[in-house]
């Protein structure tokens, strides 16, 4: 079969009904709407989304549930509709949409589902083929089933903190950046509804997908579980260092003569000074690169030094090495030593903050990476694009859906509703 | 356990040519414990990435590398020299019997060699060719070199973590390959839907970069929104409680009451009972932080983080424990669901505990049927068997650096 059609988006024709929430399943479908999938968000007034009052907010724009930076990025391409699922027509309705629809995610605690009557084997009546995922903390079973918890502790019990950083310090893993949450778990989940609608298309059988995030994210362990299963050895953190290369790490350069706000939480104050938090990666693996990376540097005598001739002896003076490599970097600017070391055929890199990354970075701004779009409460707002282009077949970053946005043409064009019967599901309260 | 019939995968009708280094070797792992036959093409003498550590008990050996074993499971082996014009004519007869490519050279060398995808395309129109790069095929960086640092660093997550008084700090394993990896599977997975429905191949053009920049929560929003540059802030908002066998992590400002409760119950809460510290702007001063640690310090710091962790949760408080790769592979949940898997090496004579599935399908169970391949070993099986080449013409080939 081949039939071209043109300017199409590849997931076009997919329904899903979307009752996850926070960060990590909205990640899912937000991959998925921006290939064109119809993703229907379920909200309700009863329980709002946590990230639609999260900070930050635009100043001086009028606090309402649909400004929330996070929402807004984290929920583009999607249609929203509330529904009240503690409501018996709520859960009908919840149902109905299911029988029109390809997949239904959700990332409640194991139960909530079930007590909606919402599980895979009832679904499955109403919509044979239905692809039903859920992304639990833990899992479905097993005696932590109930267990609580973040993308951030996630990350902490799944092995990452403990080998991640000074070892000498405690374990902070990546501080508040909820690495779970924006990269395994939503791409592991998106990974297997894509492969189970590719079995579908094989078979026409749906099937249910657990993604127990503690699992997802311990294989991301990686390598350290080989380690000790094989070697009984534990991985502890190397700070920036790596076993096999050196230089290898991040070195302070000249900071710049202009005041910034700098910000360790979103709700804390800012830190109100020079923009003196500049930083380069260098990374030396080879000999190769060892002879180039000296010559960037001028040569200088120590790079002779035997302490340095060899990888084995640069690990071992490491941390000497490292104060000489940051002692040249500081007078200079990151991206001139990125410059300078690339041109030398050496891998180094501005360690990007969040001005760079949308203001200088002159790879992300060809590429257009960030997308400005209009919102109606929010004005004018940043998005992350696309993370990867498809030639035949991009796809396209369109606003998130206000609270409620896309009742109308949920319940009335995809559902057929009268608009009485709309009018008294609203009375009913079966829409909040 | 003999080879898999495809129905019972949910992509064991795919085969996959897998060409990629370590920025790319998760995409093509998912792929093969999925089921696709996902053939790695290593140079003759075997591919960089064996050189990789950990090792086997620290044998620095090309078959024995650690890294190699955990992402190349499944995976078959041959070895072919693509840059040879007898290599690049096998080459581009595998290539019009598979379904995916996975490459990850640096942009326009497969070009260069007449075997970019305007030639592959031409070959082979349903052909979904991946390119995993650092900064993508595109751009004034395309050419520059990286590494799991530079992604990292580039991308914007690296500003973010580690101490105040420390450089930003990279976060343990490969972490930003893996991202530009798993959403290059994703990528492939959506092109593969449309292949399903048109019939049509595509070219991908994955930036590790890109996918670096888009785990990065507040940063985008702060500045984009209160020109604010978010900075790392070391222990803040990791709140670290020690134990007397390590630490763990405790959110209780969710559940104050449950918290101060279990303190009493244990010997004391200090004035923690005060309605004050449920205020998380009050909470998050650096000076009130430090008075709740230490109030909650002396209670964890006679118990371990185990208990600490099963008590709290029975309690409905956030514990949790901050796990060492022992810890992990111990541990009751992941042990109780039979997580881990036993994954046989005939060679060493040993079978190996690996890691298991990420997700769990009803129908479609994700497997490891296979430890990573050995170099070239699955030469005669592909060149025989399947291009119909003659032991003479294999010895000649091998003769001459082509496999």
């Amino acid at each position: 079969m081949k039939t071209k059609i043109k300017k199409r988006f590849p997931m076009q024709g997919i329904r899903v009904t979307d009752f996850s929430w926070f960060g990590a399943g909205p990640y899912v479908t937000r991959l998925l709407a921006a290939y064109g999938a119809e993703v229907i968000r379920i909200e309700s007034n009863t329980r709002i989304d946590g990230m639609r009052w999260q900070a930050p907010r635009k100043p001086g724009v009028p606090e309402t549930y649909n400004i929330s930076g996070m929402f807004n990025n984290y929920n583009p391409g999607k249609l929203g509709i509330t529904l009240n699922l503690n409501q018996p027509k709520g859960i009908d309705i919840a149902r109905k949409l299911i029988s029109v629809s390809d997949i239904v995610l959700d990332n409640f605690i194991p139960g909530a589902m079930e007590k909606w009557g919402l599980t895979y084997e009832e679904l499955v009546k109403i919509k044979p083929d239905i692809i039903v995922a859920t992304m639990p903390v833990m899992g479905i079973t097993g005696p932590y089933t109930f267990w609580r918890g973040f993308g951030t502790t996630i990350r902490t019990a799944a092995g990452i903190d403990y080998m991640t950083g000074n070892p000498d310090r405690p374990p902070i893993g990546t501080g508040m950046a909820a690495l779970p949450d924006f990269a395994c778990n939503p791409y592991h989940a998106a990974t297997a509804i894509l492969s189970a609608l590719h079995y579908r298309n094989k078979t026409g059988k749906g099937q249910f997908i657990e993604l127990a995030q503690f699992e997802s994210t311990v294989c991301w362990t990686e390598t350290a579980i080989l380690d000790y299963t094989v070697n009984k050895h534990i991985q502890m953190g190397m700070r920036n260092h790596l076993p096999n290369a050196a230089p290898h790490g991040v070195y302070r350069c000249l900071g710049e003569d202009r005041e910034v706000d700098y910000c360790a939480m979103p709700e804390s104050e800012p830190d109100h000074r020079k923009k003196d938090e500049r930083w380069v990666a260098i990374a030396v693996f080879t000999e190769d690169e060892w002879k180039a990376f000296c010559k960037v540097i001028g040569n200088p005598p120590w790079t002779k030094d035997k302490k340095f001739a060899t990888l084995s002896q640069r690990k071992k003076n490491e941390d000497e090495l490292d104060s000489l490599v940051e002692e040249w970097a500081m007078k200079k600017s990151p991206e001139k030593v990125m410059m300078l070391m690339q041109n030398a055929g050496v891998a180094a890199g501005v360690v990007n903050d969040g001005e760079d990354l949308q203001t200088r970075d002159p790879q992300l701004k060809e590429r257009g990476f960030y997308v400005y779009l209009d919102h109606p409460e929010a004005g004018r707002i940043a998005h992350d694009g696309l993370t990867f282009a498809l030639s035949a077949t991009p796809g396209e970053i369109r606003r998130a859906p206000l609270l409620g946005e896309h009742n109308e043409y949920v319940y009335r064009e995809i559902l057929g509703f009268s608009e009485d019967e709309v009018n008294q599901l609203i009375t009913d309260g079966a829409l909040e | 356990m003999g080879e898999q019939k495809a129905n019972d995968t949910s992509l064991g009708d795919l085969r996959v040519l897998d060409l990629a280094g370590p920025i790319g070797l998760y995409c093509t792992k998912q792929l093969a414990d999925l089921g696709a036959d996902v053939i790695k093409i290593e140079p003759p003498g075997g591919d960089p990435t064996r050189a990789i550590g950990p090792f086997y008990h620290g044998e620095v050996d090309p078959e024995k590398s650690l890294y190699w074993y955990h992402f190349n499971t499944n995976k078959k082996s041959i070895t072919l020299n693509i840059e040879s014009p007898e290599g690049k004519k096998i080459f581009k007869k595998l290539v019009k019997g598979a379904d995916i490519m996975v490459e990850t050279f640096q942009p326009g060398y497969l070009d260069s060699l007449g075997l970019g995808y305007p030639a592959l395309k031409k070959l082979n129109p349903r052909l979904i060719m991946t390119s995993i790069t650092p900064f993508g095929q595109t751009g004034p960086y395309k050419d520059f070199k990286a590494s799991d640092l530079i992604g990292l660093a580039m991308g914007g997550f690296l500003f973010i973590c580690g101490w105040e008084d420390e450089p930003p700090s990279r976060v343990g394993g490969s972490q930003a390959y893996n991202m530009a990896s798993i959403h290059a599977t994703t990528a492939t997975l959506i092109a593969l839907y449309h292949r399903d429905i048109t019939g049509e191949g595509q070219h991908i053009d994955v930036s590790m970069q890109q996918c670096v920049a888009h785990t990065l929560q507040w940063v985008p929003q702060m500045y984009d929104l209160q020109k604010r540059i978010m900075v790392r802030s070391g222990r803040l908002g990791v709140p670290l409680q020690e134990c007397k066998d390590g630490w763990t992590n405790f959110i209780a400002l969710f559940d104050w009451d449950l918290l101060v409760d279990w303190l009493k119950s244990g010997g004391g809460c200090a004035d923690l009972d005060d309605d004050k510290f449920k205020d998380i702007d009050y909470q998050i001063r650096p000076e009130v932080r430090q008075h709740i640690s230490e109030v909650t310090d002396a209670f964890t710091k006679s118990h371990d983080k185990r208990w600490v962790c099963e008590e709290g949760q029975n309690r409905g408080v956030i514990a949790i424990p901050c796990n060492t790769a022992k810890d992990v592979v111990e541990n009751p949940q992941l042990n109780i669901r039979n997580f881990f898997v036993d994954v046989n090496h005939p060679e060493l004579g040993e079978v190996i505990k690996y890691p298991g599935a990420p997700y769990r399908f009803a129908k479609t169970p994700w497997r490891i049927k296979r430890r990573a391949p050995l170099i070239g070993e699955h030469n005669n099986v592909i060149y025989k068997k399947e291009l119909g080449l003659t032991s003479k013409q294999i010895a000649a080939l091998k003769g001459r650096g082509v496999i």
